[in-house]
């Protein structure tokens, strides 16, 4: 798998290497914080300006980060093509379903349920999948997704084709109203924020180094005595698990889900999205979620045929910001530094 | 007595049979070099003994241990660790980085999830003392695949060092050095034997003959002949099919 893929993987994200020079640096450690702030106040901002549309539009693209996020765990650091988890956001989505259909009521427990099936379901998957290598990888994944899409489609219960739409919102207790727009936004934060946190945690960790070696050098991880399989799989199951949440997320946003969000064209735009914001960066995961879905928004407001902007765009992008739009800051951030470092 | 022991190993690929019946061990603090010439199949048997392939036939034991079934990683634990003949590194990643993976490969789970592993004391202790004895301590900093080509060949065993071997597999690791470089590589290699027991693959006589406490002949997949240095160094057949051609490379 290593080798076509290493061309496409950027290198590890050297965060850390500029910390602590110069203003820059202190621009983009605050930025998260200021993002956070403005995301949190959304709402009341969307109030005032009266474009409540607005609040449900970004609380899609914060889920979209989750599950971007997780593919760009496995595939950015752990080197694993997967055009499948749109699969995994299936399964999440229709055992929400599922359940709301068997007379649960409670949001946490069946988003809970949702990212458990999935991790249990990526496990599965995995065990399989991960013993190939390179474009025979993508294609199992590919079929394993479209496995799950048929199922989705055959079952009459749930809709089948014509999706699934839930009678009432899930509850989520506390005093919370799931029906409030923005309640549902901020628990959606809250959650994303969570996840996206712990899991930048994960790549600092040790588990997080034996992944990149594994992807950059998988000769020499068995060599050093790497269970380099297992590693992988448990990467794996991570991603799935955030799939699935994502999932759940999904329906709950919609209080809908059809067949369609499983399509591998999903799984194809979720790669997209880790492309376009940066392959095994820190942010490219929720960057590039971010600005594929408001592109897709802007040119379909503009345009019945906005498949064809974004499709030049990718072109753009593979020529100009290979590495995704994450790198593109991290080297202006780097050339600051060496005219600072100048004087 | 022998730490390690190969017996009638064989490998076939397709018609050809690359490790044919060869029987080889090698004691407990003993140099055991390995030569022949060049499609003899050391590369081979040295992937078929760390388990990077499948043997066909025969055992394999480290100290007591049978490796024949296990994986790559779970013979390293059982004390087997190994350089390649092609430097195998973490090109993009420091020397420090490099090292640190190994040191934690040795330290117990990688299945830590939370914890900046950059602020694990220990195993940065762990990376330096590996840098410090192949001689790479002032190159800690430095980005690997940017080092000279002994310095990469030095990180390769370094690497392999972190496992704390009980058998030590080099395969070649003088390839491509120049003289200087080859002397204190066999120097590092000599330094290396009071801690563990080495299986040498080289093509660097002079190294050889400096090094092995015995010398094993291998051509066409199979054991010509094997002994000390210098009952390989006078046999009539060993010049024949090697030596002759070979002497002042």
């Amino acid at each position: 798998m290593s080798t076509n893929i290493s061309e496409i993987v950027a290198s590890l994200p050297r965060a850390s290497a500029h910390e602590h020079q110069g203003g820059m640096a202190l621009v983009w450690k605050v930025a998260p914080w200021v993002l956070l702030v403005v995301l949190a106040a959304l709402p009341w901002i969307a109030a005032f300006a009266g474009a409540e549309y607005y609040v449900g539009f970004v609380r899609r693209i914060l889920i979209f980060m989750l599950a971007v996020a997780g593919l760009n765990f496995i595939l950015g650091y752990g080197g694993m093509v997967a055009l499948g988890q749109a699969g995994f956001v299936g399964v999440g989505a229709y055992t929400l379903v599922a359940m709301s259909d068997a007379g649960f009521t409670s949001a946490w427990g069946m988003w809970i349920a949702a990212t458990l099936v999935a991790a249990l379901v990526s496990a599965v998957v995995g065990l399989v999948s991960l013993r190939t290598r390179g474009a025979y990888f993508i294609m199992i994944t590919l079929a394993f997704a479209q496995m799950i899409y048929y199922v989705s489609v055959s079952i009459a219960s749930y809709g089948g084709d014509d999706g699934y739409t839930l009678p009432q919102r899930p509850a989520l207790g506390f005093g919370l109203d799931s029906a409030n727009e923005p309640t549902l936004y901020w628990v959606v934060l809250a959650i994303v924020v969570v996840i996206f946190i712990l899991l930048n945690r994960v790549t600092c960790s040790r588990f997080g180094h034996a992944l990149v070696g594994a992807r950059d050098n998988e000769t020499r991880m068995l060599a050093l005595g790497y269970p380099v399989f297992r590693i992988r799989l448990v990467a794996f199951t991570i991603a799935g698990a955030m799939a699935g949440l994502a999932g759940a997320l999904l329906v709950t946003h919609n209080s809908f889900v059809s067949p369609t969000v499983i399509h591998w064209t999903s799984s194809a735009t979720m790669i997209v999205m880790v492309l376009l914001g940066g392959v095994g960066r820190r942010w490219g995961g929720p960057l590039g979620a971010a600005v594929w879905i408001i592109l897709e928004e802007v040119f379909r407001g503009m345009t019945d045929y906005w498949h064809w902007p974004l499709g030049v765009l990718l072109i753009f992008l593979v020529f100009f910001a290979p590495k995704g739009l994450a790198a593109l800051a991290d080297n202006r951030a780097k050339k600051k530094f060496s005219k600072a470092g100048a004087h | 007595m022998s730490l390690f022991k190969a017996e009638g190993l064989v490998k076939r690929f397709g018609g050809l049979t690359a490790t044919d019946h060869v029987t080889l061990d090698v004691d407990v603090n003993e140099v055991h070099a390995l030569i022949g010439p060049n499609g003899a199949g050391k590369s081979t048997l040295v992937n078929l003994i760390s388990g990077l392939l499948p043997v066909d036939e025969g055992t394999l034991t480290l100290d007591g241990v049978d490796l024949t079934g296990l994986k790559p990683d779970q013979r390293v634990s059982a004390g087997l660790s190994r350089c390649f003949q092609v430097t195998s590194i973490f090109r993009d990643a420091s020397v420090r980085d490099n090292l640190l993976l190994a040191a934690q490969a040795y330290s117990g789970t990688s299945f830590r999830f939370m914890g900046n592993r950059d602020n694990d004391k220990a195993l940065l202790d762990t990376a330096k003392a590996l840098a410090d004895r192949v001689g790479l301590g002032r190159e800690f900093d430095s980005i690997a695949g940017a080092l000279p080509h002994g310095g990469q060949r030095k990180l390769d065993v370094a690497l392999a060092l972190a496992a704390h071997p009980k058998l030590l597999l080099l395969d070649e690791p003088m390839a491509g050095m120049g003289p200087d470089e080859s002397a204190r590589m066999i120097e590092l290699i000599h330094s290396l034997r009071r801690d563990m027991a080495i299986l040498l693959i080289e093509h660097d006589m002079d190294a050889v003959f400096q090094l092995a406490d015995r010398v094993t002949v291998l051509v066409y997949g199979k054991v010509l002949t094997s002994g000390n240095a210098e009952f390989i160094k006078s046999n009539p057949e060993v010049r024949r099919v090697y030596l002759g051609t070979e002497t002042h490379a």
